[in-house]
């Protein structure tokens, strides 16, 4: 029987590359830090707030995402947006994604138990 | 905005570059508002909220290393095996060459026999330390500037040797047979042939009355040791009989002959008698760095065989 601390640690490991690509997927529409956190654990991707926060600010550093301050609430809230670079990234990362699943598939199917 | 959370945010703030500290205030100011408007609206008191709230976003420092994309560690992996290895060999050597030296230095020109092993043992220990913390320092500067080290890449060509089943080579034997040959030899050859003074007078060196008994049982503990050597050859390694033997034979070297040192019995009385230097407590100088040099080889080969036994023996 496997402990659960060998099995958290490898289902954080399988999702930790899933948070930025659920990111640039969700902030197609813009969206800020809290709001972007509710959703994203409202679709099954449970971020801690301690590490999206920073990770959106370093995916705007490196270019794939915009913001922008909106100051017309009673809080001044930075809206992110996923940028035209972000795009062609978020593009290759799916395929990426889609290309493990194909792989996984047909090597489930290749070694049946 | 209460004062847990400005305490938060300040202790946040103050290890994030200061280009950036004013914007990342004002978001994450707000992400925290937000944070505990949305536990309030759970039926949590505004206090409880924020308290569970900064509980969540965990330990500043650490909140403050991932906005800044700082590393969390003194040496990381591509510097570790580097510094790893520097150490071990820097380590290994430096140290105990420096304690020997001030060691022997304290036992004979200081004139401190008694605190020589200590003064030794703390000098290397200093001098231990000292590398430690300055090795690691500036292994430490380098993760933190990233400066690449250049070093060589790995190729297979560099995989060391599987240790063989010959842990001791022809060349150490023979070198060994040979310095205890030439020892053997310069017994028979001092006692006849050693040239003192000008007029060309030849005096025996070590006094001749040893011949009776002392210096015969050198000369049989040495050529027991070409034996042992020879042995230890056959043998392919060291082996713990090998050890103790070895063990036994430098004991039977290194007794007599610091008790012959200790007792001035070991030099020629009239050999000495020629030498002002010698009869006015050149003597005793001689005898003290003469014993303190064998003790150190002796036990430097003892604790060499122990240590060489029980890697073969893995």
């Amino acid at each position: 029987m496997v402990s659960d601390d060998v099995l958290r640690t490898h289902l954080q490991e399988l999702r930790r590359g899933t948070v930025v690509v659920a990111s640039l997927v969700a902030l197609r529409r813009p969206d800020y830090g809290y709001a972007l956190l509710q959703r994203l654990t409202g679709h099954g991707f449970p971020v801690d707030a301690n590490t999206l926060y920073p990770l959106l600010r370093r995916l705007e550093e490196q270019g794939l995402l915009t913001s922008e301050w909106n100051t017309e609430e009673s809080r001044p809230r930075k809206f992110y947006r996923t940028s035209d670079s972000g795009k062609q990234v978020l593009e290759r990362l799916l395929d990426d994604l889609a290309a493990v699943q194909t792989s996984l598939r047909t090597l489930i199917e290749g070694a049946p138990e | 905005m209460t004062s847990l959370t400005d305490r938060y945010l300040a202790a946040t703030l103050r290890s994030v570059p200061t280009g950036r500290r004013e914007e990342i205030a004002t978001e994450l100011r707000a992400s925290i508002g937000d944070m505990i408007d949305g536990r309030t609206a759970e039926g949590l008191d505004a206090a409880t909220a924020e308290r569970a709230v900064l509980t969540e976003l965990g330990n500043p420092a650490q909140l403050a290393a991932r906005y800044s994309d700082r590393r969390l560690q003194l040496i990381g992996p591509a510097y570790y095996l580097a510094w790893q290895r520097l150490l071990i060999v820097l380590l290994s050597t430096i140290p105990a060459i420096v304690g020997v030296l001030i060691g022997v230095l304290q036992a004979t020109v200081a004139d401190n026999p008694a605190g020589a092993i200590g003064e030794g043992i703390v000098a290397a220990f200093n001098v231990a330390v000292q590398i430690a913390f300055w090795v690691t320092l500036v292994f430490a500067l380098l993760e933190r500037l990233g400066t690449p080290l250049n070093l060589p890449e790995w190729s297979v060509d560099q995989l060391p040797e599987l240790p063989t089943e010959r842990g001791v080579t022809l060349t150490d034997v023979c070198a060994s047979i040979v310095f205890l040959g030439l020892f053997i030899a310069f017994l028979p050859w001092q006692h006849f042939q050693s040239v003192v003074g000008p007029d060309g007078e030849r005096l025996p060196i070590l006094d001749p009355a040893l011949w009776t008994f002392w210096l015969p049982l050198l000369i049989v503990v040495l050529l027991a040791s070409i034996a042992l050597e020879i042995g230890k050859y056959r043998a392919r390694r060291w082996t713990w009989p090998l050890v103790v033997g070895n063990a036994v034979l430098s004991l039977a070297f290194a007794v007599p002959a610091i008790w012959l040192l200790l007792d001035d019995r070991l030099l020629n009385p009239e050999f000495v008698t020629r030498f002002a230097w010698l009869r006015d407590g050149g003597l005793d100088t001689v005898a003290r760095i003469s014993i303190v040099v064998i003790v150190a080889i002796t036990l430097l080969d003892i604790a060499d065989s122990v240590v060489k036994a029980r890697r073969s023996a893995r």
